[in-house]
């Protein structure tokens, strides 16, 4: 679950990053509706989905337990509390931003729900690091 | 997860059995060594029937593996 975990936070981090710098190069030399193409870099941390066929689980070895169950379940629960908090303030933020008869485009929407949905997986993946040791000092 | 007033007698009782390792320990109660190295250290309260399981392991009662430090509540 530890080597999942990671691979998702570093994918995550590679494909933000990725995504910031294609956005920004690409707003300076095309402008703004062809720069949320370099959103596409935000592919990469679909790397991160592959985890399970990487880390094969080895036969006849216990691999999760009760104490994984429990870390990964807390993990959950602080990924949705993450992502409902994002959700929330993207939400609020229009509002006093642009004020009670502002508008946004829904092209935000289907960003804000994949934002929701990466914030939900990197922060489950955090929270799992966090709770076994950044290094696995609490098992390995 | 840390359980201060749960202590155990796990280190001992690996040394009594035979020098038992925590992979060996971990395989005979169905877990994980990290789990075995969490609860050893205090840092994970198991659940009574994983608490049972490591007792049987060492063929002794669920007292004699943890014991439950019931001042450190009342204080």
């Amino acid at each position: 679950m530890q080597k999942m975990a990671w691979l998702f936070v570093i994918t995550t981090v590679l494909a933000v990053v990725a995504s910031a710098v294609a956005v920004i190069w690409l707003y300076g030399k095309f402008g703004m509706p062809k720069a949320v193409a370099g959103l596409a870099f935000m592919g990469i941390a679909g790397i991160g989905g592959l985890g399970p066929l990487i880390f094969k689980k080895e036969s006849g070895k216990v691999t999760c337990d009760e104490r994984d169950t429990l870390i990964n379940r807390r993990a959950a629960l602080a990924g949705f509390g993450t992502a409902y908090m994002l959700v929330g303030a993207v939400c609020m933020v229009p509002f006093f931003v642009l004020g009670p008869l502002g508008s946004i485009s829904v092209t935000w929407l289907p960003m804000i729900f994949m934002g929701a949905g990466i914030c939900t997986f990197f922060a489950h993946s955090v929270a799992i690091l966090l709770q076994y040791g950044w290094r696995g000092k609490n098992g390995k | 997860m840390a359980n201060s007033e749960l202590k155990n007698q796990i280190r001992r009782l690996r040394f009594e059995n035979g020098e038992m390792t925590q992979q060996q320990l971990a395989e005979r109660a169905g877990v994980t060594r990290q789990t075995i190295i969490a609860i050893e250290a205090g840092k994970y309260a198991p659940s009574l029937t994983l608490a049972f399981r490591i007792a049987h392991a060492f063929s002794v009662t669920i007292d004699q593996v943890f014991q439950y430090e019931e001042e450190k509540l009342q204080d």
